[in-house]
């Protein structure tokens, strides 16, 4: 496939989502089999990713916190209980926000990090970490694409990797056995590539299984004794590349 | 009854408003690089949108309707100053906070650099697609241009910027190596 068949107008509308899905499905396709539209794609990408990061820190202005803060002051007439739980929320709003900013600072960074060992080529072992966290059919698909894409490039380039497919949330049911259309496409994904790893946050299976009421049952191969959050941590301070789904 | 209604509305509309701000903010100073600039303009807005909030039919539409003011205001601005080109002149405001680490600040302030540089249409083609998130159409709503321009802006935001920031990485100048989650 020659590198000219998609213009970069047409991997805009691939990156943004603006594709129908056969369309979608072709460039898809495209990015699997030809190295370099899989490059030109991953730039794009890059140049969103930071164009986003740029902008999602700036510090708010004083008159803009001071009215926030006139506000939260307008709210405390709701009593001490109402104060408390407002503070419970600012404080997970803070953490939420918190991991969001890693998250999207990581990704943005190896949007980069990933581009630059496609262009370089050379023969160290990648390690990536795929972070699957919602059970979005079409996004647990993209997912496996991804997954297919990274083995296929890396093998093709004769550079050694190491993949973890780590799922959080409602991402766990991509590997539950008995309500997950993909279990055996990921099986076969396991019995090919021998350094692919499953991973099924502990916490999310107890909140799940709290939920349902009943023991929930993963895929054989799944990990299942780490928390998501453990394993992210463990492998971004060994320098593992990090991907969202 | 009606009265309790409509109070409620307004509330719930004002709270709605006061939710978006921060994020109005970011746009807004993705576009001018300047804080004072950004929160004015967004000061203007939410007044604005306060005052004819009875012009916004549909609910659903509140993000474009919003967006749609703090560009006119904008726009607004710019005409004021004489300045309807990309060659609003901005200060060292453009470099991200101090309690950035030095690589990350390195990287936000060469995209706000790279952004600053485009031509005033593109930036806010592509500020609206990258950071705010809208959809083409939605910003062909906010902008008030055909979808098609939307695509050939963002296309060429997106080349332009690839050249500034892709070449930096391969010379080793942009560092790639930002911050690992604790």
């Amino acid at each position: 496939m020659s590198d000219e068949t998609y213009t970069d107008e047409q991997l805009n509308l691939f990156i943004d989502d603006q594709l129908d899905t056969d369309e979608k499905d072709a460039i898809r396709h495209a990015v699997l089999e030809d190295a370099s539209i899989r490059e030109r794609v991953c730039q794009l990408k890059a140049v969103r990713e930071l164009v986003g990061y740029a902008y999602e820190n700036v510090p708010v202005t004083d008159s803009i916190a001071s009215e926030r803060s006139q506000r939260q002051r307008n709210y405390l007439w709701k009593g001490v209980a109402a104060g408390l739980m407002l503070a419970v929320g600012m404080f997970a709003g803070w953490v939420v926000n918190d991991v969001a900013r890693t998250t999207q600072i990581a990704s943005a960074e190896d949007v980069f990090q990933y581009y630059k060992s496609a262009t370089q080529a050379d023969r160290a072992e990648r390690k990536i970490i795929l972070h699957v966290t919602t059970g979005d059919i079409y996004a647990v698909k993209s997912a496996l694409d991804e997954a297919e894409q990274l083995l296929a490039s890396y093998r093709d380039a004769g550079t050694p990797m190491k993949l973890d497919i780590v799922t959080y949330k409602q991402g766990i049911n991509m590997l539950r056995v008995g309500s997950s259309p993909y279990v055996d496409r990921i099986e076969g994904i396991i019995e090919n590539n021998a350094n692919v790893s499953l991973y099924a946050c502990m916490h999310s299976i107890d909140k799940a299984e709290q939920k349902e009421g009943k023991p929930i049952v993963m895929m054989d191969k799944a990990v299942t004794n780490k928390s998501a959050q453990e394993l992210i941590s463990e492998r971004l301070q060994k320098g593992w590349i990090y991907i969202k789904v | 009854m009606k009265k309790i209604r409509n109070l409620f509305a307004a509330a719930r509309l004002k709270q709605e408003f006061a939710n978006r701000r921060n994020k109005l903010y970011r746009v807004a100073f993705s576009w001018c690089h300047n804080t004072s600039l950004a929160d004015d303009l967004v000061q203007e807005t939410m007044l604005k949108a306060m005052k004819n909030a009875d012009s916004l039919r549909n609910p659903a539409t509140l993000d474009t309707w919003l967006y749609r003011i703090l560009l006119n205001n904008w726009h607004d601005y710019l005409r004021v100053q004489g300045r309807n080109t990309e060659l609003y002149d901005v200060s060292d405001e453009n470099q991200p906070g101090h309690d950035d680490s030095y690589q990350q600040s390195q990287i936000v302030g060469r995209v706000r650099a790279s952004v600053q540089r485009l031509p005033m249409s593109l930036r806010e083609v592509v500020t609206l697609a990258d950071f705010a998130g809208f959809s083409y159409a939605e910003i062909a709503e906010i902008v008030d241009i055909p979808i098609g321009t939307v695509m050939s802006r963002l296309y060429r935001a997106r080349q332009n910027l690839k050249e500034q920031l892709l070449d930096l990485a391969d010379e080793g100048k942009l560092p790639v190596r930002l911050m690992r989650v604790k």
